[in-house]
């Protein structure tokens, strides 16, 4: 059964047409969502959970319709949006519990599942403070245990690094990944960083004015290309020149020599031409394709040395 | 560093001799809040990131920088004169807050040219039609902000800033709200205005961002200045920390006991299909790495600095 499936699915708002006839078929795992803004993320999350009727075509959660199934779909997805929705003026507990009982679990087990979900998102002795106190990592990890109270199958999380510092950034995506891996939950994060998504996520899907732009495991937009780069600190000009004189399509770019690598002969040449011009060597690495290409409107640039 | 000469003689003079933004012995307190603590540094042109935890005191940096905020001690200087009681500097100042402050009734157009009105220009139309178009909101210039996205706000936002052709541009997360395609044309645009001889100071959280934009930071970390500079020199000061890189070859472990025995090598731990050495000295390090292995017959198939990005940096000079 597939996560998520879409046939047709079209949303218009006036004459603005948000979704024109989307298509896709999503398999479980930690799926990133991107777009352009406008292109359509947040009419689609909000179609699945059933909260927005669509225009036209069909959609389906786990199988379940989000016509004539929207309650059942919302008792398996969790939901944690972009803004800012918590109540200030109660403590993170009794939210939380108060959200777990509105998704109908019974007052103890409510309990327990808050007490639970608090701990998994890092949230010990603050639980008890109001939340109008909060930090912003704080309160984002507090949508997330909503979001995870009634023990869904799916998550679906709105840019949840928002506001975050490199630190609360790289503990929220730590936490995705392992809420992901550990609990087998599926998770679909819209985002708009995309080294974010490379980061947590297995599957992309990128939408664009309504329709689907790409839709792929994440491996296939970080492949490495053909190129090598070589850089050393100094003489990046005589060491182009070495590897040329070797027979190696070579080219200086800065600091770095671009190597085509056709051959595997190319990095002992590497070796031995640093070894004998007696420079500082920094790196070699094989350049790899990037997520943002996708966003380029020139063609990427990633393959040629020439 | 140099010192900002006296400031009675005319503005242009010392604009033309002191560096765009200076400040010496800055601090910044509300009651018994420390915001800003003893902060010394001084920028010229080109584009420098700043960076620090939420609550460093970035915002009360750009606004002081701006004028919103007079500093409780120390001097502030833009341009050579203080922002917060000279405001004839405001003409050469353009900032982005990090707060929506747009008006949605306002279009973007409008909202531009009541910038460029501000600032008293003379063809408020053509210059707010420029900035528009240096932000590409050309399409919805005529629409009410309120319609607008958060990406296209923010992008309305930077072209008020702009739209007077400012000397020193302050950004408070201007990436926030935009999607993958805007960043990039928004690192464009401050790449080309810093090239232009701008002097450009944006807060940011998202240090892959930052790194690719430029190498010049400000780190602050609980209201003082933990470092600045160009982030690969910060790293290299850093000797307390050895330098960590990872190497795939054709015979790892051999490569290992060849490194081990090198004194500029001081830890080599065998992982999967790789081995990550620890250097104190990589300089030296660098230049033994191709000779060693070519005696040891082993073929580098991949050397990678391990710990010398932005990141890295950030991590050190916040968790130390």
């Amino acid at each position: 059964m597939s996560l998520i499936e879409t046939a047709s699915l079209t949303k218009d708002y006036g004459p603005v047409k948000a979704l024109a006839g989307l298509d896709l078929r999503v398999e479980p795992g930690v799926i990133g969502l991107v777009g352009a803004n406008g292109a359509g993320k947040s009419t689609l999350l909000k179609i699945l959970l059933g909260l927005l009727a669509p225009t036209s075509g069909s959609a389906s959660v786990l199988g379940m319709d989000i016509g004539t199934e929207a309650g059942e779909i919302r008792k398996v997805v969790g939901y944690m949006p972009e803004h800012d929705c918590l109540p200030p003026d109660v403590g993170a507990t009794e939210f939380v519990t108060h959200m777990a009982r509105i998704s109908g679990l019974p007052r103890t087990a409510a309990r327990e599942r808050t007490a639970e979900v608090l701990r998994h998102v890092g949230l010990y002795e603050e639980r008890y403070r109001q939340i109008g106190g909060y930090s912003t990592g704080m309160k984002q990890r507090v949508k997330l245990a909503q979001a995870l109270a009634h023990d869904p199958k799916l998550l679906l999380l709105d840019e949840p690094t928002n506001g975050l510092d490199p630190t609360g950034r790289d503990e929220m995506l730590d936490l995705i990944k392992r809420t992901g891996t550990d609990f087998g939950i599926s998770v679909v994060v819209a985002s708009h960083l995309l080294g974010e998504i490379e980061q947590v996520c297995t599957y992309l899907l990128a939408i664009d004015a309504g329709r689907l732009l790409q839709s792929a495991p994440i491996s296939t937009f970080t492949q490495r290309t053909p190129v090598l780069a070589v850089e050393v600190e100094e003489g990046a000009d005589r060491l182009a020149a070495a590897l040329a004189g070797r027979g190696f399509q070579a080219r200086q770019d800065g600091a770095c020599v671009l190597l085509a690598l056709e051959d595997e002969s190319l990095y002992d040449a590497i070796r031995d031409s640093v070894a004998e011009l007696s420079l500082p060597l920094v790196r070699i690495q094989q350049e790899r394709r990037r997520l943002e290409d996708i966003f380029r409107d020139d063609a990427p640039s990633a393959g040629g040395v020439q | 560093m140099t010192t900002a000469p006296v400031a009675n003689s005319p503005a242009v003079d010392i604009a033309a001799q002191a560096p765009a933004i200076e400040l010496v012995n800055v601090a910044r307190w509300y009651g018994n809040v420390v915001a800003v603590n003893d902060i010394t540094f001084s920028l010229g042109p080109g584009i420098t990131g700043l960076l620090g935890p939420n609550g460093a005191g970035k915002t009360t940096l750009l606004h002081m920088l701006a004028g919103f905020l007079a500093p409780s001690a120390g001097t502030v200087r833009v341009l050579g004169l203080s922002p917060s009681r000279d405001p004839s500097v405001y003409r050469r100042i353009g900032l982005v807050p990090e707060r929506e402050s747009v008006y949605g009734f306002l279009t973007g157009f409008e909202y531009v040219r009541f910038n460029a009105r501000l600032q008293g220009m003379r063809d408020a139309d053509a210059a707010s039609r420029v900035a528009i178009e240096r932000v590409g909101l050309q399409d919805a210039a005529d629409r009410a902000i309120g319609t607008y996205s958060k990406g296209m706000r923010q992008r309305a936002k930077v072209a008020g800033a702009l739209v007077h052709d400012p000397q020193v541009l302050l950004l408070d997360e201007p990436f926030n709200g935009m999607d993958p395609r805007q960043r990039l044309a928004m690192m464009d645009l401050l790449g080309e205005m810093a090239a232009a001889g701008r002097t450009i100071l944006f807060s940011s959280h998202i240090l892959e961002e930052v790194e690719r934009i430029g190498t010049e930071i400000l780190v602050m970390v609980a209201g003082r200045l933990a470092a600045s500079g160009d982030f690969r020199a910060i790293r290299a000061l850093m000797t307390d920390r050895p330098h960590m890189i990872t190497i795939r070859s054709s015979d790892d472990r051999r490569l290992a006991t060849i490194l081990i025995a090198h004194p500029a090598v001081f830890a080599v731990e065998l992982q999967q299909n790789a081995v990550s050495v620890q250097t104190a000295h990589l300089s030296a390090f660098r230049r033994i790495i191709a000779e060693a292995s070519l005696r040891a017959g082993v073929r580098l198939i991949e050397v990678s600095p391990a710990d010398e990005s932005l990141e890295s940096v950030f991590d050190y000079l916040v968790h130390r």
